[in-house]
């Protein structure tokens, strides 16, 4: 198994939590949220991203409302829920608790 | 001069070349068969839909109306293959109507997906590509249906051998794109099945107490072996008593009468020659049925599926066969079974037979001469793979 294969689940679990982090700022779209990502190991694309944030949306964590655009039809516009923002609290939480563990594993 | 699809992507019309119409087709109808089961499938659709139209406005404009491949290629490459994995086992909102279509995803996906068929597949074959088309057919890798094929040509004696040269002849090629996506396409039963299986087997190897579930299962399989090694043994020595009981095990060596050895002589003879040409016209009569959907000009009861056809052709062939291979075993006990002349006179008959029909038919009869063509072709391919 190799590196990248062991660390593309890790990435996977991991992408959840980064759409609620950009979510979590303004209000976004789609192509914002690639565009976010798109510099970073968690580049990822609108075939991975729509099931995501459908999966996000049914479970209450974030919701959308159409917006106008300028060029082409009404957008979809994300933001987070209040239940949302809670659980985007307590992952950050956990984050820093391991973030700590593995630093003061390692040596 | 090309084609124009004009279709409707999210409720916008765009018009796509031909070929770029069956990407994009292949590609929403994989995307609705990996969402299947999803309460959002339709529009995550959409929204894929829409993405994909706005990458098609990109490129698009006054003097440029219409999206062709490479471009729609390109776009394809942007969106990425349609995540489905992770979907829940038991979606909550909907609590009524889940259990049944949660257990099958195969039932979620009838609409607008192409069914899955079975497509001989030219790239990276090494013969012909009915073995690559089998795997992509159950989604299975290549290799493993090599080594299933190369051990069933040896359980069965060469049949499946034939059973080849069958299907080479009678599933098509799949040439243009929506054929590829066809070959891989619609799960249904039975790749269903394969594909429980192939999860269970992941399910088992990655659980918790693999060690002492792979002592139990080397148990499990060894008393397993034991029992088909004693059923092969026992049905073997059966079907040995069966075969040879009408004959004693050592024939007396009582002298033959020259009469008897002239007239089984020509009793195989007639009967070989006879079951040669009866053969050949099963062959013309699978080839017949294969090309024109008739058996020389007798149609099929209308709506009956055509492999119902060649099953009914092969029972045909058996109920006709049977006795003449019985008649001519039989002919050979008058001169004792033991008589060379007698065994090669009856292979020389049946193949020179064989043989000057098959050269008539080679040279009157297109579609064998096709035939004829492409196992030659094959060969050649296979000679200059080793």
């Amino acid at each position: 198994m190799s590196i990248d294969q062991k660390l593309s689940p890790l990435r996977k679990g991991l992408l959840e939590f980064l759409v609620l982090k950009i979510v979590s700022g303004t209000s976004v779209y789609v192509a914002d949220i690639l565009k976010r990502l798109a510099g970073t190991e968690f580049a990822t694309q609108e075939g991975t991203l729509y099931p995501l944030l459908s999966k996000l949306r049914r479970e209450g964590l974030v919701e959308y409302r159409w917006q106008e655009s300028d060029a082409g039809p009404p957008r979809k516009y994300y933001r987070l829920t209040p239940a949302g923002q809670a659980q985007l609290g307590e992952l950050d939480g956990y984050w820093v608790r391991i973030n700590k563990t593995i630093s003061e594993l390692g040596n | 001069m090309r084609q124009v699809i004009t279709v409707s992507l999210n409720g916008r019309a765009y018009q796509l070349e031909d070929d770029a119409y069956a990407a994009l087709a292949a590609y929403l109808g994989e995307a609705a068969r990996t969402l299947a089961g999803n309460p959002d499938k339709d529009e995550i659709v959409a929204d894929l839909e829409q993405a994909i139209a706005d990458k098609c406005d990109r490129g698009l404009g006054v003097h440029k109306t219409v999206v062709v491949r490479s471009e729609l290629a390109a776009i394809l490459e942007e969106m990425g293959p349609v995540d489905g994995e992770d979907r829940e086992p038991a979606p909550g909102p909907a609590p009524g109507a889940a259990p049944g279509a949660a257990g099958a995803p195969a039932g979620g996906a009838g609409s607008g997906a192409a069914p899955r068929r079975l497509y001989q597949i030219s790239e990276g074959a090494l013969v012909s590509g009915v073995c690559n088309g089998i795997a992509a057919y159950f989604d299975l890798d290549v290799t493993v249906v090599r080594l299933a094929f190369v051990l069933l040509v040896f359980l069965t004696g060469g049949a499946a051998l034939l059973a080849y040269l069958v299907l080479m002849f009678v599933v098509p090629y799949a040439s243009t794109s929506e054929e590829h996506a066809a070959a891989r396409g619609l799960p249904f039963n039975a790749r269903a099945l394969v594909e429980r299986a192939k999860q269970k087997a992941a399910e088992f190897a990655s659980s918790a107490d693999w060690h002492t579930s792979k002592a139990q299962w080397k148990d499990e399989w060894r008393r397993t072996r034991a029992e088909w090694r004693s059923e092969w043994r026992r049905a073997r020595a059966e079907w040995r008593a069966q075969r040879w009981s009408r004959s004693p095990p050592a024939p007396p060596p009582a002298p033959v009468p020259y009469a008897a050895h002239v007239a089984s002589g020509c009793l195989l003879a007639v009967v070989g020659i006879v079951l040669a040409v009866f053969t050949v016209g099963w062959l013309f009569a699978v080839a017949s049925l294969v090309t024109t959907g008739a058996i020389f000009g007798w149609w099929l009861p209308h709506g009956a599926p055509f492999w119902l056809g060649i099953i009914l052709l092969i029972v045909v062939y058996q109920l006709v066969a049977l006795p003449l291979k019985a008649i001519r075993r039989a002919a050979y006990y008058p001169a004792g079974y033991h008589a060379p002349w007698l065994a090669a006179w009856d292979g020389v008959a049946g193949l020179a037979v064989l043989a000057a029909l098959a050269w008539y038919g080679y040279h009157h009869v297109p579609e064998l001469h096709d035939l004829f063509d492409r196992v030659t072709q094959a060969i050649d391919r296979v000679v200059a793979s080793v």
